[in-house]
């Protein structure tokens, strides 16, 4: 399904929420980036028909969220918060949603207990949610909103309050969900989660778009110069790569760590660079035990878009 | 031509939501009986219904080697001391204990807080979000709620007025009991209709505002007490349940007047609605209000 975001903006009375947002997301995980109070959730309530753009257009598959309720039939949503009917079992709250989504009692019960256990409640999913560890709530949530293979999923920080192993158990079934060709909508503040799920990220801040797209293209778009490191295994091929480096025209600066053993180059082409930098290497005849770039994460990209301000 | 489009959609709209209401239906309102049930302001409300049959109790055990009664073709009937059956008292007792205190007052309380419990609770806990993304109407989320909170009140409510009736009729015997069944029919016909109309009433309050208590209580301060007594009270629905009151007991063949009933204008005009016109408005104003309120519900942002 595809979700569509033009030029929308949302205000909160005088408070603006998000200013002029457009947005394309299309199957596979989209992951929406910004700190606390960026505006991510109240782009997520748009997309699910919870909230009213002020300005501009939402549409999924070309419909209003808002008004056509049949459309939410393809909706999953995990949301921020704890949302539940704390005198439900897991197992019961799983159900009753379902029930909303019209399926019979015994073939919900069957969907419930099978979603549950997959996601490692086998016991606890007929216990009151109001005994519920973090983690067996998020799972709760995340059984909810998946369990009825619904074509949009948007989770708003899914992975806040996880343990590690509850962390990567949600990573795997979201990609396996990918795979499946569902539209996956990640919102989240921690960079790391996102950048090991998807490359297809929005980076939103202060209810702006900074930048959508591919991480790696838009860190291209931003014209500053790129540190990459290259580690020789001589110590004495450093200065010779260096001297050959200076040659090139992509080349801005060029630093050299001799107790490392370590130089970087810093450059605008970031494409061009590792396509260049093996050919000078075979040509020089250096080996290198690795070249890397530790710009290339989406916390700096992030750190570069705000300007160097930090992320929360 | 939009309105047309949208009045056409409406049969099909109503077959959705009776084919599914069997999936729908029974855990919506499980849930909401459930929510109604284990909330502390309901037993509260319990324990003050239950202060007339406790009255009721006393009263009957320390005036009961007093009675006196007459043979009747084997049936006992009790009488006071001038010869009078005292069922005739005792059931003017408790239509007049109904009327002021459980009609007039603690079934309007009660309709205020089960319609905030069933709407506003949702919102507190967020849980309305997820319903909201679900491909239920907002209609069916109301009309569910809607149906919930009218079982529990008029159950409690009714439930109540049975033990009340059973309570205030003991010292008349079983033949008084039995022979002012149809005050009790009548006293709980009108609860139904309360609940019917005044849990629709405040849903649509609730529907609309965030804390609908202060809104809910003025309402029925100055509209359904101060207007209902005067030349506008068709406006109300006080009047309405007056009406049925008022026919009723007519009906019955006590001595009653319209003005006992509040039923005349400032002209000392008769305004009394027919029973069953009164009926009709009734379930009209809870359509009404129920369509008002799943707008309200519907245009509710998050």
């Amino acid at each position: 399904m595809k979700i569509k975001l033009e030029q929308v903006t949302k205000n909160y009375g005088n408070v603006q929420g998000i200013s002029n947002i457009s947005l394309d997301v299309d199957k596979g995980i989209t992951g929406i980036l910004g700190p606390n109070g960026a505006g991510k959730s109240t782009t997520m309530k748009m997309i699910l028909g919870l909230s009213r753009p002020s300005r501009g257009i939402v549409t999924v598959d070309g419909k209003d969220p808002f008004y056509d309720w049949q459309l939410k039939k393809n909706f999953g949503f995990v949301p921020e918060y704890d949302c539940f009917y704390e005198h439900m079992s897991g197992l019961e709250f799983v159900m009753y949603f379902l029930r909303m989504h019209d399926f019979g009692k015994e073939e919900a019960e069957k969907m419930a207990r099978e979603a549950l256990s997959e996601l490692g409640l086998d016991e606890a999913m007929e216990r009151k949610i109001n005994t519920y560890s973090r983690g067996m709530r998020q799972k709760t949530k995340v059984a909810r909103a998946t369990v009825f293979d619904p074509k949009v999923l948007v989770m708003d920080e899914p992975f806040q309050g996880a343990d590690p192993t509850t962390r990567m158990l949600l990573m795997n079934k979201m990609i396996e969900w990918a795979k499946k060709g569902k539209t996956i909508l990640i919102s989240s503040h921690i960079l790391h989660d996102v950048q090991s799920l998807t490359d297809n990220i929005a980076l939103i801040n202060n209810g702006k778009m900074l930048a959508h797209g591919n991480r790696h293209e838009i860190r291209n778009l931003i014209n500053v110069p790129r540190p990459i490191s290259i580690v020789p295994v001589k110590n004495g091929n450093l200065r010779k790569l260096a001297k050959r480096l200076l040659d090139e025209k992509w080349t801005k600066v060029i630093a050299i760590d001799e107790e490392t053993n370590e130089l970087t180059v810093e450059t605008t082409q970031t494409e061009d660079i590792y396509v260049e930098i093996p050919k000078i290497l075979q040509k020089e005849k250096i080996t290198v035990k690795k070249i890397y770039s530790e710009d290339d994460s989406l916390d700096s990209l992030y750190a570069k878009l705000v300007e160097g301000r930090q992320w929360k | 031509m939009e309105i047309m489009g949208k009045i056409s959609e409406i049969p099909e709209i109503i077959q959705t939501f009776a084919k599914r209401s069997k999936n729908v239906f029974p855990p919506i309102v499980k849930n909401c009986v459930y929510q109604l049930l284990v909330n502390k302001i309901t037993w509260i409300l319990v324990a003050l219904l239950l202060l007339p049959c406790i009255l009721g109790i006393i009263v009957y055990y320390q005036t009961d080697d007093q009675r006196q009664f007459q043979d009747s073709n084997g049936e006992k009937i009790y009488v006071d001391s001038e010869g009078i059956p005292t069922h005739e008292d005792n059931r003017e007792t408790f239509l007049d204990i109904s009327d002021a205190f459980v009609i007039s007052f603690v079934a309007i309380i009660m309709a205020i807080i089960f319609s905030s419990e069933l709407i506003n609770e949702e919102f507190e806990n967020k849980t309305i979000q997820l319903l909201r993304t679900t491909p239920i109407h907002p209609f069916e989320i109301l009309l569910y709620r809607y149906v919930a909170g009218v079982i529990c009140m008029f159950g409690i409510l009714g439930l109540n007025a049975i033990l009340f009736y059973y309570t205030t009729m003991m010292p008349s015997g079983t033949h008084g009991i039995i022979e002012n069944l149809d005050v009790l029919l009548m006293v709980l016909q009108v609860l139904f209709f309360e609940s019917l109309a005044f849990i629709a009433i405040f849903c649509v309050f609730t529907a609309y505002l965030e804390k609908p208590y202060l809104v809910g209580i003025l309402y029925w301060i100055i509209w359904e007490s101060f207007v209902s007594g005067q030349n506008y009270q068709k406006l109300t629905i006080t009047h309405y349940l007056n009406s049925i009151l008022f026919d009723s007991t007519k009906a019955m063949g006590w001595d009653v007047a319209e003005s006992d009933y509040n039923l005349i204008n400032s002209k000392d005009e008769i305004i009394a609605t027919e029973p069953l016109i009164a009926m009709i408005v009734i379930l009209t104003v809870a359509v009404i209000a129920l369509i008002i309120g799943s707008r309200g519900l519907a245009n509710r942002q998050f």
